[in-house]
């Protein structure tokens, strides 16, 4: 287990270097750079500005550079918001995201999970069919939808939710964010763990422990929660990162100050060195939770051997 | 005595955001009608002096020295003030300065201070604060990316280029008191310019001691009516009341957030009563947030211009007169304003938007029937050589982050009606577009400008010889003299008559395609009082107060 952990994230810094080295050529080769405005500055000035940020040397020499501040944890500066670092940017945001998205997926698992598991247990009865229905439209009906009806109903109609904003500690602020996040993966969660349930319920070691008598909760809980956890897990890996980074929509709406925003705009924008930053910290979040998601699965299924 | 606004039909408002949404995705979505709780103002100022407002996106910086977007300059707005200042009509009132005299050939001008102006931390305003923050703009060491614009003060360009000593510079302080400028050329709209980031004054002491980061709320020094209480990245800026401005007494509101959102957050705020003044609403929902909101509902033409450029150095419209013409006159501008962008924007005949004093001169066509326009436009159409079988075939380059999809068909829908030509609209994202048109690769493209100060020659310039955003690379004789001594004219009516002669030979030789000046629309609740709107949309959060309300 151990070595199978050393080389998994031996190999995952090889892939960083690529995805770095990836996003790195790809918006250098982009055409317009990060000080282009429709109003051309003098040639000093501009060049005092790229000796500022390095843009005068070399490309291969700023990657170089690029690369040694890297190992050392360094993102640099951000070209976008002049006198303020990429880490610092991650350092303020990340910690929304990972707070919103943490929730979102772990409402999505409760509630989805209950929902999923009762409509397996009680198949073809309006259990079944209104939280499937239900779950149809939470897969098909987009967040850039959802999010902004949410504030509709419960920030300018009821009044009783903020329609945005960010404050550390108030739970207001967060359940209308949360749950316009929650609601996709809940409806996938629902329908995953309804099919992999029912076809564990029909198994015959279930069947087997009915006819020893077992109580339903014990047989549910004890026999067939594991299995049915399978598929979750392989889904919870790229999910997590997927609520990471898939919250731009619901960032902006709701004008969070997650790193979702900057990403894009970064793009937009030409920030090189943002936009690099992170889409390593991406690139390094999806390695962890597959990395997390390899490991449950061993835990949860003894017929799994790591190997790497 | 209370004014009761009824603030109707918000549900089919905020439904509107997703319809505006779903049918960016080919889809359509109606909007059922709903209620909202009315809005009571009384008379009486409120007791919570908090205003809230809308910023369109995140300043980059709030450095005076390096910050190049139009929601810094909103901040440091408040956070600053100049020799000059914005009255609350956007007309430049004294700020610092309490008087100023000129030279009779408009080049020298004398400022004198007010003695009682004071920073935040207490430091007296001294013309010392001034030369040092123009200084430090125009250091090629501090990058300025708006140095240039100081170019109007002798020596300024060279000092700014690298090619001249700091203690170069035409600008000098006699006293603590008193600065003395020297200028280039005549420069009327050196008042206004004065009440720009890029001229107000800098704390020394603060910027050296604590370097790139004194803009940071626990350093910054400002010497506005306002102070930095918190500044997170995408989330929001508070401001508080700074006691030691000159002028507290006259400023009412007690704090200030401002929150970057985009177009669709900012209604969604403002219906939920979280903020008091959007700054800006999708264009799509004018019509509908103007039926349900009224006089919430505010738009002014801006000092903006949407149009269209040809690239003058090759064919097939650098020598075709009858083309250019022919194209022009072949747009419906009425239907693009009152139906495209459903009258939050203007129509626009000519480059220079209404400027006060200024009264430029309009086509002859422009006051034609459509019957007639379209009639002179076909036959010219005929005449530059074009024909149903043989039409025009150009592709128009629009940048897809300024511009919408919708109107660029709608322009092509009116040419291909009214001429037979096929135009073909094609995005491209802004700095791929800037790039082509540089190289002067494309032949016919949209360029929206806004204007740095009320004068025409920010607009006219663009059809300079030589000047740098002089995209279609117009090199007319005609044009570039009276501009040249319209700049040399110190006095305003001779210089105006000047920039009216290169604007009327633009217009006669149809070297570009004006068609809307943009308009800047806001939602502001009826209990925010103070405001006036201005062609420089520049509403200073000092002159703004609540009153007392119920329902938000």
């Amino acid at each position: 287990m151990v070595q199978f952990i050393v080389r998994r994230l031996a190999v995952a810094i090889p892939t960083l270097l690529v995805i770095a080295t990836l996003a790195f050529a790809l918006l250098h080769a982009t055409p317009g750079g990060p000080f282009d405005t429709n109003r051309k500055m003098p040639a000093a000035i501009l060049k005092s500005i790229e000796a500022q940020y390095h843009l005068d040397e070399p490309v291969w020499r700023q990657y170089l550079r690029y690369l040694g501040e890297l190992a050392h944890g360094n993102l640099g500066p951000s070209f976008q918001y002049r006198n303020t670092s990429v880490n610092e940017l991650i350092r303020v945001g990340f910690p929304v995201d990972l707070l919103v998205g943490g929730l979102a997926l772990l409402a999505a698992l409760l509630v989805g999970g209950s929902l999923g598991l009762t409509a397996a247990v009680r198949r073809h009865t309006a259990w079944d069919y209104l939280p499937m229905f239900a779950a149809s439209l939470g897969v098909a009906v987009p967040v850039f939808v959802v999010a902004p009806l949410l504030i509709l109903v419960f920030a300018v109609q009821l009044h009783w939710l903020p329609s945005g904003d960010w404050r550390w500690g108030e739970l207001r602020y967060l359940v209308l964010p949360v749950t316009a996040l929650a609601l996709p993966y809940v409806a996938y969660v629902a329908r995953m763990t309804r099919g992999a349930a029912i076809e564990v319920l029909t198994s015959p070691y279930i069947r087997m422990a009915r006819a020893k008598g077992l109580p339903q909760a014990t047989i549910l809980l004890r026999h067939a929660l594991r299995p049915v956890l399978m598929p979750l897990v392989s889904f919870l890996g790229p999910a997590f990162a997927g609520v990471l980074t898939g919250s731009i929509i619901v960032e902006s709406v709701f004008g969070l100050p997650g790193i979702g925003r900057y990403f894009l705009v970064g793009a937009l924008n030409r920030d090189y060195t943002l936009v690099v930053g992170i889409t390593v910290l991406y690139g390094a979040l999806i390695i962890a939770f597959n990395l997390l998601a390899d490991l449950a699965y061993a835990w949860l299924d003894p017929r799994v051997r790591l190997r790497a | 005595m209370s004014a009761r606004i009824r603030a109707g039909g918000l549900l089919a408002g905020a439904l509107l955001s997703c319809a505006t949404l779903l049918a960016a995705c080919g889809e359509q979505s109606s909007a059922p009608r709903g209620t909202a709780p009315a809005i009571t103002v009384g008379t009486a100022l409120a007791a919570d002096q908090t205003v809230t407002r809308s910023l369109l996106d995140m300043p980059r910086t709030l450095d005076p020295s390096l910050l190049t977007d139009i929601y810094g300059q909103a901040v440091t707005d408040d956070l600053f003030e100049g020799l000059t200042t914005l009255g609350p009509d956007g007309r430049m009132v004294p700020g610092v300065a309490t008087s100023w005299e000129t030279s009779a050939d408009g080049k020298q001008w004398v400022f004198h201070l007010r003695p009682e102006a004071r920073w935040s931390n207490g430091d007296p305003v001294t013309a010392a604060d001034f030369l040092y923050a123009w200084h430090r703009t125009l250091d090629p060491k501090t990058g300025s990316e708006y140095a240039q614009a100081l170019g109007i003060i002798v020596g300024a360009f060279a000092i700014a280029t690298g090619h001249a000593p700091q203690d170069t510079l035409g600008a000098s302080a006699p006293d603590a008191h008193t600065i003395r400028i020297a200028l280039v050329s005549p420069t009327p709209y050196l008042l206004a310019l004065l009440a720009d980031s890029f001229m107000q004054p800098q704390h020394r002491t603060t910027i050296e001691r604590y370097g790139d980061d004194w803009t940071r709320p626990e350093h910054m020094v400002s010497n506005g009516p306002f102070v930095l209480r918190e500044l997170i990245i995408g989330d929001r800026i508070t401001l508080a009341k700074n006691a030691r401005y000159w002028n507290a007494a006259a400023v009412h509101p007690s704090r200030v957030v401002y929150y970057p959102l985009d177009q669709v957050a900012q209604v969604s705020r403002y219906l939920a009563g979280d903020i008091q003044y959007a700054d800006e609403f999708p264009s799509e929902q004018f019509r509908y947030l103007k039926d349900s909101l009224g006089a919430q509902v505010q738009t002014t033409p801006l000092l903006a211009i949407d149009q269209l450029g040809f690239n003058l150095l090759r064919p097939p419209f650098a020598t075709n007169r009858q083309l250019r013409l022919a194209l022009t006159m072949a747009l419906d501008r009425e239907v693009l304003a009152a139906k495209v962008r459903q009258g939050a924007e203007f129509p626009a005949y000519t480059l220079v938007p209404p400027l006060p004093g200024y009264t430029p001169t309009l086509p002859d066509w422009a006051s034609w029937s459509d019957a007639r326009r379209h009639a002179e436009a076909r036959r010219l159409y005929a005449a530059a050589g074009y024909s149903l079988e043989h039409p025009l075939r150009v592709q128009l380059d629009y940048d897809t982050s300024e511009s919408s999809r919708d109107l660029f068909d709608a322009i092509a829908a009116m040419w291909r009606t009214n001429l037979g030509a096929e135009i073909e609209p094609y995005n491209e994202e802004f700095r791929v577009l800037l790039q082509d048109l540089r190289l002067h690769k494309s032949l016919l493209f949209s360029e929206n400008w806004t204007g740095d100060y009320p004068d025409p020659y920010t607009f006219l310039q663009l059809y300079q010889s030589g000047f740098d955003q002089n995209f279609s690379g117009l090199s007319d004789p005609a044009v570039d003299a009276p501009l040249q001594s319209g700049t040399n004219e110190p006095d305003v009516a001779a210089r105006y008559a000047d920039f009216r002669r290169a604007e009327g030979r633009l217009n006669e030789e149809a070297d570009y395609i004006p068609y809307l000046y943009r308009g800047a629309r806001h939602l502001i609740k009826p209990y925010l009082k103070g405001w006036q709107l201005n062609v420089l949309d520049r509403i200073p959060s000092r002159y703004l107060y609540v009153l007392e309300h119920e329902g938000n």
